[in-house]
């Protein structure tokens, strides 16, 4: 069984952990049209390459980020969602309906 | 008529003390937990010690421990004060700290004896011996498929045990699991 | 009777002074203390344990460590047991398996003989027409190809399971292993070593490494004692490492418990498996590999027969020859398949002993005895210089034949690991490259066979995973162990024009039947596998993947290393599933009140992970307390324990702005002590979930969820907090708080019989309202809901406080008759009142619009989750619609699942239907097509068997259409 270093409990078992889909920002909902929509809602990138997802800690129901090479299963980094803030690829809920 | 709290628990026999080796329903003592970005600030304001780092429980005072779940969250458990039947505090205690229910929501089981990190083993797949999880520290994780929080520290005889709080729901089901998991050393 | 046991110091591992007797086939054979079934039957002269897979063949051991198929054998508690793995210490009576009649004489041998008219893949060809004949045939065969019986009567044996964690588990207790763990335990590290034997040592025990027998049992002893003295080192013992999964956790199986082991490295020192000669009649019981010929000499005491020959493809196989001499036991020839052997001492010593030698020969056929039981003769031919087979060179008599044509890699749990097996067709010499990070080899599973380079290879292992853990400085000059002998021979398969050469004993297969497969246009190893079930059977292609890749190069013109094996998955071997179970957690949640509701008789049935009451009383009178519980809410008053809906309290100046966001409602204007329906799409637009938000504070919600669904709603909340970053706590508190709602035209009669703080009348506390109080010393969150349609209060309490609560309210209502109803009458009651279930009445495509909750949708706010997917789903044209509807209460009654058909097609589905004493008629819900979603139009339900059922929709609600009765 796979371990992932959980950045606040170190590493465990996958068991312990649940997958919340790949980061993807989310398009302005005010100005995307339906086909953006659709596409930010059913496609995942599933090209080969490294991949930042959202996997949860369920005994600590603590969110984090994971980098994964989905090729090799290689976890590069995991970190807090915090430091997604910085990422300017990122569009803020506030910017986008106000 | 009277107001009693009841352990999920009550009815379940205990196991008996055999090579040092017990597990003991601890719900009704008291413990009550603080979340929030100023928790640890107003602990520290309260004259509790608190610990540097999540996963951690550390002693303040006479009978209490200070258990940090994570940079925000905080327990205080008192195995020697019994729980009152008031209804838990829901406002902020303070700008930004949160009471938690952790009184009513888990159940606290005290697992005592040499062997309790090879118990612990049958059901749980972090390593709880002495070397890797010393008193002192805490593990949030699972045992035989629920969430459990395992703290290592020290009882009132200064012997070394593992406190377990385990959702209400699921711990007549954990008790009964340990209990067959102590079998084999009782 | 010949006397079959050697003298001390042969037999290490039995106790003389301890006899023990068995049962075998009803018979009774004696052996001693540390014998196992196979070693004390071969004692007695009984090498018949099987009957094999397919033909009925008789079989022997061929190994004697439990890695083939032929020693299965069937115990009272469980069938196809390996023979050469039970001591007879634990079990007493044996019997075989997998025939007709008796083992000695099976009536199915028969099969033997039409096996020519069984050719390779005669099942798929035989029953695949016409159409439903493999269903007449598959009894009759499956009675023929069956193997054990299991005993279905028998009391599963208590199993378990547990974690051990080490920095080093050690794969296999041979030479390699021994040193690999004693280096490693010296420099610090903790090491779990694992074997699959009763005793450390692998080949130490049994195999002569030097004609002088010399270095064998020093360097076992005085490994052992090391070992046993460290403390660094654990030992596991008849223990088996049955796989490899990532980041070194490896099931180790023992006994009746299943260790999960997690290490930070791992080194395989899984040894090799000795290789068999195909030729006709190889597989005849007395035929067996050197290692098990040394095995039985070695470690029980016991001659294979009186006279033995060895058949030879490496040095290693005139070890056994010199071993059996030394025991006393006649060897008769060793027949090497080589032209000369590597070290021409082994000659002198051979000859030394009068043991002849036939060189450049090979055995092509061997011989039974008269009943066809054991190995009576062995015919001897030369071979040619391109090892082909040529004329007869003699016939030997001898009722044991030693045979080794190599050693190929205990390669399996590398290769689950991602390692390639790669095999040099020049130098016969396997390597196993790309291992996983942390894996290393040691010994005869790296191609290392000589005793001292064995031992050097073990410790340059423990070297190289003390640096992968960093308990040893990195040193470049630490290279690896080499090693010139030469065990594998090139070619050792010699077909015979009559055939009968096994290639795979546990399938039956024949050199005809791998080259036929290649010949039917499978030339990929993996197709020839699955055509001809190669290496499938339960010894997992230990002795047939080399012969088969060796058969399939040949045939396709290509080489070993292009053909390749097949792959290797866990387990490595076959393992009882009760090991795998172990102690089956299955964790059912309990809601406080759960002993109250046993007290009450209450017939529990799951609900998610919950165990919640369906109704009050025998099950067998199900209908009559549903329908008496409802009637209860109806016309007086009823108390249900709700304590698994979801609860989760969100607090914070921002609570009110991420309710907004999070669900589809309006909540910024939402007033304090009220409460307001919750709907949450997901961002496809599917409803997701519901509940009641109750507005505590400026800053404080309660918010309740499905029961199935809070833990979903809180994860989904705390992510998109990580992201909004809004100053809001986030707590699931489920089972902080248990709740009862009262509900019935005399709710509150029942609560102001009680000693509640709270002004219960409707002005003071109105239908959706929300208030916090005391009934006596009990303090309580109170809410006015509606669900079932009638005057209801939901109490939240304490967890620990519930059990008070209840036995207040029971109290208090017992004047009024106060009666506790279950989840079936609830589902009923608010069926009648038309409101859905989340995941009942809605599936994963369902929207708003669907299910008549266009009202729950606040548009005038800019976002809420979901809320783009909604708008584009509800702006296309509708598919279906959910209605209430009734029958005729003459039809059969629908039932949840039921299709909706229009026309010929399927529009929709029954998702509700029950019958309603208050309606007086069948009611439910439906998804029916939008141009029947109007009252009174009718469409059809197929119901069971196919019966087509009218259906009348309705408008909701069925009941209280003026929804008086719970704003009473």
């Amino acid at each position: 069984m796979k371990i992932l270093h959980c950045p606040l409990n170190g590493p465990r078992n996958i068991s312990e952990f649940v997958y919340g889909g790949q980061v993807k920002p989310m398009p302005n909902p005010e100005s995307a049209t339906d086909t953006e929509w659709a596409a930010y809602v059913f496609y995942e990138n599933n090209s080969i390459g490294v991949v930042q997802e959202w996997w949860l800690h369920a005994p600590s129901s603590y969110w984090f980020i994971v980098e994964r090479h989905n090729g090799s299963d290689t976890i590069l980094r995991t970190y807090d969602p915090s430091e997604l803030l910085s990422n300017p690829g990122m569009v803020s809920l506030e910017d986008a309906i106000q | 008529m009277t107001v009693m709290l009841t352990s999920p628990i009550h009815s379940l026999p205990s196991t008996p003390i055999h090579g040092g080796l017990s597990l003991e329903d601890a719900s009704l003592a008291a413990r009550r937990g603080v979340r929030g970005r100023h928790a640890a600030d107003h602990l520290r304001d309260q004259g509790l010690t608190v610990p540097p780092v999540p996963n951690q429980i550390v002693a303040s005072g006479d009978d209490q421990w200070v258990m940090a779940l994570s940079r925000r969250e905080f327990w205080i458990i008192n195995p020697q004060q019994l729980a009152t039947a008031a209804m838990p505090d829901s406002t902020a205690i303070a700008s930004e700290v949160w009471p938690l229910y952790c009184q009513h929501s888990h159940s606290w089981l005290i697992l005592q004896g040499a062997q309790r990190a090879d118990v612990a083993a049958k059901l749980c797949a972090v390593d709880l011996r002495s070397e890797a999880f010393p008193l002192g520290a805490v593990a949030q994780t699972q045992a035989a498929r629920v969430s459990v929080i395992i703290a290592h520290h020290t009882n009132s005889q200064q012997q070394p045990v593992f406190s377990l709080f385990v959702d209400q729901a699921v711990s007549e089901y954990l008790w009964l699991t340990l209990q067959d998991a102590m079998g084999e050393f009782i | 009777m010949t006397r079959s046991r050697l003298d001390a110091p042969f037999g290490q591992w039995i106790d003389r002074s301890e006899s023990v007797d068995i049962r075998f086939e009803g018979k009774t054979y004696s052996g001693f203390m540390g014998d196992t079934v196979a070693s004390a039957l071969i004692a007695n002269q009984q090498w018949l344990l099987s009957r094999s897979f397919k033909y009925h063949r008789p079989r022997g051991p061929l190994t004697l460590c439990g890695h083939d198929a032929n020693t299965l054998v069937q115990l009272p508690e469980a069938p196809n047991r390996l023979a050469d793995e039970l001591p007879i210490s634990e079990h007493r009576v044996i019997n075989a398996q997998n025939y007709s009649g008796s083992l000695e004489r099976d009536r199915n041998q028969l099969l033997d003989s039409l096996g020519r008219f069984m050719p390779v893949g005669f099942y798929y060809k035989a029953f695949y027409k016409p159409f439903g004949s493999w269903r007449f045939w598959e009894r009759i065969i499956r009675r023929k190809a069956g193997l054990g019986v299991a005993n279905l009567t028998i009391e599963p044996r208590y199993t378990d399971k547990q974690y051990l964690f080490h920095d080093i588990a050690i794969i296999g207790g041979g030479p390699a292993g021994l040193s690999a763990a004693l280096t490693a335990a010296q420099a610090g590290a903790s090491v779990l070593l694992i074997d699959d034997q009763p005793h450390l040592g692998g080949s130490l025990n049994y195999h002569r490494f030097d004609i002088d027998a010399a270095e064998r049992a020093p360097t076992l002893n005085h490994l052992r004692t090391q070992i046993l003295d460290n403390d660094n080192i654990r030992v596991l013992t008849s223990a088996t490492c049955n796989g490899w999964f990532t980041d070194h956790y490896l099931p180790v199986l023992q006994g009746s418990r299943m260790y999960k082991v997690r290490a930070k490295a791992c080194i395989l020192a899984s040894g090799s498996s000795e290789q068999h000669v195909v030729f006709r009649h190889n597989d005849l019981p007395g035929i067996a590999l050197c290692s098990a010929i040394d095995r039985l000499i070695m470690l029980y005491g016991v001659a294979p027969a009186q006279r033995l020959a060895v058949l030879a493809g490496n040095d290693q196989a005139y070890l056994t020859a010199l071993n059996a001499h030394d025991a006393g036991i006649a060897v008769c020839g060793v027949i090497d398949m080589r032209a000369a052997c590597d070290d021409a001492n082994l000659v002198t010593a051979l000859q030394a002993r009068h043991i002849p030698l036939f060189s450049h020969a090979t055995v092509f056929e061997a011989h039974a005895n008269s009943p066809g039981h054991q190995l009576a003769a062995i015919d001897i031919h030369r071979l040619d210089s391109h090892g082909a087979v040529t004329e007869h060179w003699t016939t030997l008599a001898c009722g044991a034949l030693a045979v080794s044509s190599g050693f190929m890699p205990a390669y399996q749990l590398a290769c689950q690991g991602g390692a390639r097996l790669s095999y040099d067709d020049g130098s016969a010499l396997f390597s196993l490259t790309e291992l996983p990070e942390g894996m290393f080899l040691a010994g005869s599973v790296n191609s290392i066979h000589a005793l001292h380079a064995v031992l050097a290879d073990g410790a340059h292992s423990a070297r190289q995973a003390l640096r992968h853990l960093g308990l040893a400085p990195v040193d470049s000059r630490d290279d690896g162990v080499s090693c010139d002998v030469s065990v594998n021979h090139p070619w050792p398969i010699f077909q015979h024009p009559k055939g009968r050469e096994f290639v795979d004993f546990d399938e039956d297969l024949q050199i005809k039947d791998i080259v036929n497969s290649t010949r039917q246009g499978y030339r990929d190893i993996q197709l020839v596998k699955r055509f001809s079930t190669v290496g499938m059977g339960p010894s997992q292609g230990r002795h047939s993947a080399l012969p088969t890749a060796r058969l399939v190069a040949h045939a396709t013109q290509r080489s070993v290393s292009e053909t390749g094996v097949t792959t290797a998955r866990p387990p490595v071997k076959p393992e009882p599933l009760g090991l795998l179970a172990g102690r089956r957690f299955d964790p059912a949640r309990k809601t406080p009140l759960d002993q109250r509701h046993r007290a009450l008789n209450a017939h529990m049935v799951p609900a998610g992970n919950w165990r919640r009451p369906a109704f009050y009383g025998a099950p067998q009178a199900r209908d009559r307390w549903v329908q008496e519980e409802a009637l209860a809410v109806r016309t007086n008053v009823g108390l249900i324990d709700v304590s698994t809906l979801g609860g989760i309290e969100l607090r914070g100046v921002d609570a009110a702005q991420f309710l907004n966001r999070f669900y589809t409602f309006a909540f910024l204007k939402q007033p304090i002590g009220k409460t307001r329906y919750v709907v949450f799409t997901n961002e496809q637009g599917v409803v997701s979930d519901d509940g009641v938000a109750a507005r505590i504070g400026a800053d404080h919600f309660y918010v309740t969820a499905t029961t199935t669904g809070v833990d979903t709603m809180v994860r989904e909340m705390l992510r998109w907090n990580a992201q909004w970053r809004l100053n809001v706590d986030i707590a699931n508190v489920t089972s902080a708080f248990a709740a009862i709602n009262v509900a019935g035209p005399n709710a509150r009669a029942v609560l102001d019989a009680t000693d509640c703080s709270i002004d219960l009348s409707n002005d003071a506390f109105p239908y959706l309202a929300y208030r916090e109080g005391h009934l006596g010393a009990i303090p309580v969150r109170m809410m006015r809901v509606g669900f079932v349609g009638e005057l209801g209060y939901e109490l939240h309490v304490p967890s620990m406080l519930a059990a008070s609560l209840w036995d207040m309210l029971m109290n208090a209502g017992d004047p009024l008759t106060i009666r506790p109803f279950g989840v079936e009458a609830q589902r009923l009651l608010r069926l009648e009142k038309g409101h859905i279930i989340i995941g009942q009445d809605t599936d994963g495509m369902t929207h708003p619009g669907e299910v008549g909750l266009d009202w729950a949708i606040n548009r005038q706010k800019p976002f809420f989750v979901g809320r783009r997917a909604v708008d584009i789903v509800m702006a296309a044209d509708p598919c279906r619609q959910l209605v209430g509807f009734t029958v005729n209460s003459t039809c059969p009654q629908p039932k949840e699942g039921h299709l909706v058909i229009k026309a010929g097609d399927i529009v929709g589905h029954v998702t509700s239907c029950e019958h309603s004493p208050t309606v007086g008629g069948v009611i439910g819900l439906a998804y029916v097509h939008p141009q029947d979603a109007a009252p009174d139009s009718l469409f059809e339900v197929r119901t069971d068997q196919g019966v087509s059922v009218l259906a009348r929709v309705c408008a909701l609600p069925f009941y209280d259409p003026a929804n008086a009765r719970q704003a009473l």
